[in-house]
Parts: structure tokens; C-alpha cells; sequence
């Protein structure tokens, strides 16, 4: 095909882009929703990912004493729990330590709990030898006398994985349905113009034109609305994205990824969904039209 | 230029639209198909532009077997007829120039040679005054006008023209057989279904009759071609 004609076809896609506009615009909004519904759920595994993989970094647990223990008493106990096998090692953290540590995390909320006003107990941070032995080791540190209670981090971390898990399943059922929506619909949306381009049609082929020929506009019209989809679904999750993230870091804070770390791969990949989606759809519109042997001409 | 061997066309649905036809159309002739409708002038049609294949019997196009024409070539084969439909279709959209530019550049000719064969044609219809109308602006003989100029545009060898004037006012009839019989003048074939037995009359041509799907006329080829 020359250069010349791939002009005109690319310039008549984007004609009817144009003419066709209140379709383009519903063909648009089902694209983007797809879009932004899988980038959505792509940058939450990622974030529960990475929060997930800072908690392992970190395989310890805190072991908290009773309240009532001294700071000797304290240490004392904490040997008894360092007796134990898989025990690699062990970090006393005294009730002063303990709330310096908070103030540093939540700030001014701890003041004025200082000395007499402490309601923290003392700790230790144990760290095991062995991960796969955890459950029994936990087992043994809550047998110790003294011992009141374990933050187990694990616990989190299980609820994390299995909301990720959800979260993903849910996640690719929805995509998959949208998917199979935005397809329909930009090829309904290009068809439903069809009955007067089966007048344009008849007469191309009547004067000889082949069937790539007829073929690329509706494809270019197609991938305009993907591409268009692509570029809007990009800003919008960056704006969604950021403004969700500061408003979570300020109920819980947590290190989250940055959206402008992830801007090439999420421009890539909805640019490649949109152009996709988009051909495909001009492709399944014009099929039927196209099909019969040698098409539509006399009393089409 | 247009040869019937045999030809037989059965629809799926049973109807026999067509059976046993033997015809023989030379270059340059003027031929009038003539017949009530459902007789198979469309059928006919169909058959010489491969919108549809025979059941039965050999078509040859410019010498060509249609049976051996592959469906990629056969907009090829159409670049070679310039078909004229009843109802003009035109599209009301683009001006005169662009319907008659549109079908020039969906056979991949350059905006050159648009632009140099557009206004050619559109002088050799009489209309080169009306380019930039729109097709609701003209009258239905000017729309057909612009129906044959889009058929000429890409140089066809033969005229397909689908009862041409069937939509045109009668007294406005005879100037488009005019125009075909000059295009005929000029070389090509011209193949022109119609009912209308005053213009069979008025310009004695030979005279294809079908009836059920049979030839039961055929004048031949008048000797001396020449209308008042």
C-alpha cells in the first residue's frame, strides 16, 4: 500500500472518530474504566507486596512481660526465653525505650507519659534461628513465666496475603468481564454507524477497493479510541492513586511506591491494552461486512 | 468482453434465478437487459461483477475465467467495470468532487492524479460547474451524472449501469443514455439494464430480453447505430 493512501485511511479513521463522537465518547469511558480498574489493582499487590516484604526483612517478634516487673526482673526473664533452641537472638527494650521508640513513630501523642505515667510493659525483640519452626517457638516464649503477650507480626502479614489474594482473584474476574464490555462496545459502537458506511462500503466495492483497504479506517478508529483511552486512564490513576496514598499515609503511615517510579511500565501497558482492545474492535465491526465472498454491492 | 457459457445460478433458498444462459457481448457494443423484475437481470448482474458465482457454467470477463478469479483479485476485476446504480448512491456528505475522488482514492491512486482526473471527468458529465454541490442540491438527472462519472473515474472498460434512470425524471432519462452512448463512442462497453421500453425505442441498440431466468430475445447487433 503506498505512503499516500495510508494517509487518507489514517486521516478518514480519525474523521470518524470525530463524526461519530457521542459513541467514541461511551466506547472512551468503558476503556478507561478497564483501564483504571486493572491499573488499580496492579498498584495495590504491588503496594501490599512491598509492605509484605519490609515485614519479613524484619522476622522478629516482640515478646511483652507483665506489667509489674522491674527492670532486673525484667532481664531476668528474658534469659529464661533466650534458653530456648531456635533463639538467635534477643533485644531487651525497656518501657522507656518502648515509648521513645512510639514517640518517634506517632509523635506527640506520647507526651507527658513519661516515668510513673508509662502504661508500656517491657519487651524483648526476639529473632529466630529457624522461620519454619516459628509456630512451636511461639509456643515455647508463651509458656515462659512472666511472659503476657506476643505481637506477632505474622498475624498481619497473613491477613495482608490473603486480602492480596483476594483482591487479585476479584481483581481479574472484573477485568476479564470489563474486557469482554469494552470490546463489545467499541465494536457496536463503530457498527452502530454502520448502516450508512454500508453505502460507503457498497460503493468501494463497486469501484474495486480491497478489503485492507476498507478495512484500515475502522482500525485506525479503533485504536484512536484505545489510545485516547490509554493517555486519560494515565492521568486519572495518577491522580486517584496519589491522592488515596496521602490520605492512607496519614491514617497509617507506611512506605508505599511511588506512582512516577511506575509511569513507564503503566504507560506502556495501557497503551498497548488500549491500541489492542481498540483494533480489535474495529476489526470485529467490520468482519461481517466484509465476509461474504464478494460482498455487498447491488441491493446491499 | 463478456461471454455466458452454460450459466445456471440457484440461490440457496431454491430459487432458480438463472438457467442455461449462452450469451456473447463484444468490446465496445451497447446492450440493453432487458426484462420484468424477478426475471434475473440482477442475478445477471451479480454474475459479471462476481458478487455472486454460478451454480453451474463458465463466465469470462476480459478473457478472463471468473471461476479462476481469486477473491483477493477480484477488486481488480471491478477496477475494470464502472457500475451505475438505480438509486445513484452517492454520498450526501462529500460534494460532488469528493464522491467522485472517493472512489478514484480507494483504489490507491494518488492526490495527483485526483486532482488532475476529477475536474477531466466531471467536465466530460457536464457538471464540472457543480463540484463543490452537495448530491441533495442537484436534480436526480445530475445526480446520476455524478453516479456515471464515478463509475468513468477510474477508466473502466465496460459500463455496468444498474436501471439507470429508473429514478430519474422521464424527459431527463434520454440525457443520460446519451451520455452512455457517447461513453460508448469513446470504446467502452456499456451494458444497461432497464425496463423502460420508450428508450429500447428511441435508441436502437441490441436488446437482451430475459424472462425466468432464460434468454427469450436477443436483436443481435443492429448494423447501423444511429438514434434521431
Amino acid at each position: 500500500m503506498k505512503i499516500s493512501s495510508m494517509g487518507y485511511l489514517i486521516r478518514e479513521g480519525f474523521k470518524n472518530v470525530w463524526s461519530n463522537r457521542m459513541m467514541s465518547f461511551a466506547s472512551i469511558g468503558v476503556l478507561i474504566s478497564c483501564l483504571l480498574l486493572t491499573g488499580a489493582a496492579m498498584l495495590f499487590s504491588l503496594n501490599v507486596s512491598s509492605v509484605m516484604k519490609s515485614m519479613e526483612d524484619e522476622n522478629t517478634i516482640t515478646v511483652y512481660l507483665k506489667q509489674e516487673f522491674t527492670t532486673l526482673e525484667a532481664v531476668k526473664i528474658g534469659q529464661e526465653i533466650q534458653k530456648i533452641s531456635n533463639i538467635k537472638d534477643a533485644a531487651f527494650i525497656s518501657a522507656d525505650e518502648g515509648l521513645q521508640q512510639y514517640k518517634e513513630m506517632l509523635g506527640s501523642l506520647f507526651d507527658g507519659l513519661e516515668g510513673e505515667e508509662n502504661f508500656l510493659p517491657h519487651s524483648w525483640v526476639i529473632t529466630m534461628e529457624d522461620l519454619s519452626q516459628y509456630d512451636q517457638t511461639v509456643a515455647q516464649i508463651k509458656e515462659v513465666n512472666g511472659v503476657e503477650s506476643i505481637r506477632d507480626r505474622r498475624d498481619s502479614a497473613m491477613k495482608l496475603t490473603s486480602l492480596n489474594q483476594l483482591v487479585s482473584q476479584v481483581g481479574f474476574w472484573v477485568i476479564l468481564a470489563l474486557g469482554i464490555v469494552s470490546l463489545f462496545i467499541i465494536s457496536n459502537t463503530i457498527r452502530v454507524t454502520m448502516f450508512s458506511r454500508r453505502l460507503e462500503i457498497s460503493i468501494m466495492k463497486s469501484v474495486g477497493a480491497t478489503n485492507r483497504f476498507i478495512r484500515v479506517p475502522f482500525i485506525v478508529e479503533g485504536v484512536v479510541i484505545g489510545l485516547i483511552s490509554a493517555v486519560l486512564s494515565t492521568v486519572l490513576l495518577r491522580l486517584v492513586y496519589n491522592s488515596l496514598i496521602t490520605g492512607m499515609n496519614q491514617i497509617v503511615p507506611f512506605t508505599s511506591i511511588s506512582f512516577d517510579r511506575l509511569i513507564v511500565p503503566i504507560i506502556l501497558g495501557y497503551t498497548i491494552a488500549g491500541i489492542t482492545f481498540g483494533a480489535l474492535g474495529g476489526m470485529i465491526s467490520i468482519r461481517k461486512y466484509l465476509k461474504k465472498d464478494g460482498g455487498e454491492i447491488i441491493g446491499w | 468482453m463478456i461471454e455466458f457459457q452454460n450459466v445456471s445460478k440457484t440461490y440457496e433458498n431454491g430459487t432458480k434465478a438463472l438457467r442455461g444462459i449462452d450469451l456473447d457481448i463484444a468490446k465496445g457494443e451497447f446492450v440493453f437487459i432487458v426484462g420484468s423484475s424477478g426475471a434475473g437481470k440482477s442475478t445477471f448482474l451479480k454474475l459479471i461483477m462476481r458478487e455472486e458465482k454460478p451454480s453451474s457454467g463458465e463466465i469470462i470477463v476480459n478473457g478472463r475465467k471468473l471461476s479462476t478469479v481469486k477473491r483477493r483479485d477480484i477488486p481488480y476485476l471491478r477496477r475494470t467495470m464502472g457500475i451505475v446504480f438505480q438509486d445513484f448512491r452517492l454520498i450526501d456528505k462529500m460534494s460532488v468532487y469528493d464522491n467522485v475522488a472517493f472512489a478514484m482514492r480507494v483504489t490507491g491512486a494518488s492526490s495527483r492524479d485526483v486532482r488532475k482526473r476529477v475536474p477531466y471527468i466531471l467536465g466530460l458529465v457536464g457538471l464540472q460547474s457543480k463540484a463543490r454541490c452537495h448530491p441533495s442540491e442537484l436534480s436526480g438527472g445530475e445526480q446520476q451524472r455524478v453516479g456515471l462519472a464515478r463509475a468513468l473515474v477510474n477508466n473502466p472498460s465496460m459500463i455496468i449501469a444498474d436501471e439507470p434512470t429508473g429514478n430519474v425524471d422521464p424527459a431527463l432519462s434520454f440525457e443520460i443514455v446519451d451520455l452512455l452512448s457517447e461513453i460508448n463512442r469513446r470504446g467502452t462497453t456499456v451494458l444497461m439494464v432497464t425496463h423502460e421500453h420508450t428508450l429500447v425505442k428511441r435508441f436502437p441498440r441490441r436488446v437482451i430480453e430475459i424472462k425466468d431466468g432464460l434468454v427469450v430475445g436477443d436483436s443481435g447487433r443492429p448494423e447501423v447505430q444511429n438514434e434521431d
